[in-house]
């Protein structure tokens, strides 16, 4: 994982474009992704697939180039055999048990015949499904399903999975144990991934890096702490002479907005504290009321969408 | 302190580094993925019902031709190519109807996104799914022509004579199969690409080989009609020669459209291969319409019926290669 952070990034794109005839699915995005869990956030429709699919090299770019350990997927096919996808749609047989499944999946991966057995097997038991592995998946329950989704993406033992809504449609328990799960991907048996998700949640607790994306744009990106600590969000009350506030924070390099009642400034560190206190006394304004309300990651989520 | 003894230990994860295939081993991989989801193994009794069936009804001319050499004491040996003829339709009944199974539920799944993701392009995807189908027809119809050339050989009075005369037959059934097996995977294949219901894939092969056969037959069809001449002399009428008065309804175009039979092409550049076409004779009484469209056919050029094969193979393969190419995943 370190070789990874220190060299080229795992992921990366630069300029990539997507348009689906008149639709512009993803444009001019440039991303590097390095090792961990990088959460992709965004809400339905933003072009997180898109970017997934472009990744694999199930889509050709419209223009920019998407790169994975080097190589173009979309040219160079042979790139694939260390990468893994979950899609977020069906896409299990009925008629096969999971352990064929699997072990067929293993193979089309490149991995001979008598150690995809062994793999398949292996991965079943580390994804719970070890009683059932001899069961045809059409009786499967959709948590079952899901896991045998996430074990068809890391059968062959690839660097990179990219594991697109991997929670879609699971229950609250269900969407627990799928992230734990994930996390565990990431951080025991050393796998990178780029997790896709429409729920702040999902991405804040199971994430190292996140990138916001939006209308086929990235609207932000950094480390989960990053975005806890900006977040950090401080309501300033003012009896009187609010635009000379405004005024005077902005001076400081704060980015003051108006909600509600209440002045809004997002804080990257205690020392702006000190810079509020200075801006209140040049604005000579009167306060009420200076109160934290540390955020989450919905707050990013929704001013950035808002 | 050790306390435990037989203690269960959860080795973790474990990575793999052991040898990897590349595009060949994925190709191969789907290859037996799909002989075995022809033939229904690996799954359920019903799976396998379909595809047994219709081996039996592929191979059942050729068995019972076998059985009547060794029990018939008049029997004659027979010709391979009447034995393709024999078997055409039910090469393609089996493939109109078990071809489906190959393509329409990897994409009703998803399953075949999975594939796509993998070391391997939308053309190896195809090409694996088509020559495993490929294999398995070509076996069944290899079959069938071993029984025939076995019967032959237990009908000949000198089985050894009997082979040395007609060794080359061996090369040009192997051949004649290659043509026919080609044809009946392409396009039940290719037809299978387009919708998503296995059975609207069946019926509309099966549709369009059946509704083409009468319509072809017509149109290059011989009317005959006698025409007697009656002279009437003193009130007395006496009949005159009957003479036969023969035509086809499309006159010189009549041997065209026996090519609209399209589930008869393969059979064309068969009868070329054994030369038996030039055995049919026209005015002999009897001729089935089968012989009388072989015949036609041989007054076309030789390119006409190779090139209308090519185009009917080429083009559905053509057409199944680009819908995976342009498919939205």
């Amino acid at each position: 994982m370190n070789e990874a952070a220190a060299g080229t990034p795992l992921i990366e794109s630069q300029g990539l474009t997507k348009h689906y005839g008149k639709t512009i699915a993803l444009h001019d995005v440039d991303m590097q992704v390095r090792d961990g869990i990088t959460g992709l956030l965004g809400p339905n429709g933003a072009g997180k697939s898109t970017a997934m699919k472009l990744f694999l090299g199930l889509l050709q770019p419209t223009a920019g180039a998407a790169t994975v350990m080097g190589e173009k997927p979309y040219e160079n096919v042979a790139v694939r055999m260390r990468l893994g996808y979950m899609p977020e749609h069906d896409c299990l047989p009925d008629f096969m048990t999971a352990s064929e499944f699997l072990s067929h999946m293993a193979q089309v991966s490149g991995i001979p015949a008598k150690h995809a057995r062994t793999r398949a097997a292996d991965m079943l038991r580390h994804v719970g499904l070890d009683e059932e592995r001899y069961r045809h998946i059409k009786e499967y329950s959709t948590g079952m399903k899901q896991r045998v989704k996430l074990a068809q993406a890391l059968v062959h033992d690839p660097v990179m999975v990219l594991l697109d809504e991997p929670t879609a449609g699971l229950d609250p328990g269900g969407r627990e144990e799928m992230l734990e799960l994930v996390r565990r991907t990431g951080r025991e048996f050393g796998i990178n991934i780029m997790l896709s998700s429409h729920l702040m949640g999902d991405v804040e607790s199971t994430c190292d890096r996140i990138i916001v994306i939006e209308g086929g744009a990235i609207i932000e990106q950094g480390d989960v702490s990053e975005f806890t600590q900006e977040t950090e969000t401080f309501l300033i009350d003012v009896d009187d002479r609010r635009e000379e506030l405004m005024t005077a924070l902005e001076l400081r390099g704060l980015k003051p907005k108006i909600s509600g009642a209440s002045v809004v400034v997002l804080l990257r560190s205690d020392d702006q504290l000190d810079a509020i206190r200075n801006a209140l006394v040049e604005a000579q304004a009167r306060l009420r009321r200076l109160a934290p309300s540390r955020g989450e990651l919905s707050d990013i989520f929704r001013r950035s969408a808002g | 302190m050790s306390q435990a003894q037989g203690e269960i230990y959860d080795l973790g994860y474990q990575h793999y580094d052991g040898p990897r295939g590349g595009r060949f081993q994925a190709v191969w991989s789907l290859w037996i993925n799909g002989f075995r989801t022809i033939l229904g193994l690996g799954r359920g009794a019903r799976a396998k019902i379909l595809p047994v069936l219709m081996s039996l009804v592929v191979i059942a001319p050729s068995a019972v031709f076998l059985v009547m050499s060794a029990i018939v004491p008049i029997a004659q040996p027979a010709s391979h190519a009447e034995f393709y003829e024999a078997i055409s339709l039910l090469l393609l009944l089996f493939s109109a109807i078990i071809a489906p199974e190959l393509l329409i539920p990897d994409r009703r799944n998803g399953v075949t996104t999975l594939y796509l993701v993998r070391p391997l392009t939308s053309f190896d995807y195809v090409l694996a799914r088509w020559s495993a189908f490929l294999g398995v027809v070509l076996v069944l119809t290899l079959i069938a022509q071993v029984l025939v050339l076995i019967a032959n050989l237990l009908l000949a009075e000198m089985p050894w004579d009997y082979l040395q005369e007609n060794w080359l037959d061996i090369p040009r059934f192997v051949l004649a199969g290659v043509v026919i097996t080609v044809f009946v995977t392409t396009i039940p294949l290719a037809v299978a690409a387009f919708t998503e219901r296995r059975a609207y894939a069946a019926a509309f092969v099966i549709a369009a080989f059946v509704i083409t056969t009468p319509m072809s037959a017509l149109l290059s069809m011989e009317w005959c009609q006698w025409s007697t001449t009656y002279t009437v002399r003193n009130g007395e009428v006496s009949e005159g020669d009957s003479v036969e008065e023969c035509g086809r309804i499309t006159g010189d175009y009549a041997k065209w459209f026996t090519l609209l039979d399209v589930g008869r092409a393969p059979m064309h550049l068969i009868n070329l291969m054994f030369d038996d076409a030039e055995d049919f004779d026209l005015v002999d009484d009897g001729v089935d319409a089968e012989d009388e469209a072989a015949a036609l056919v041989t007054e076309l050029p030789l390119a006409v019926p190779i090139a209308w094969y090519a185009f009917l193979v080429l083009g559905p393969g053509c057409l199944l290669l680009w819908r995976y190419r342009s498919m939205k995943i």
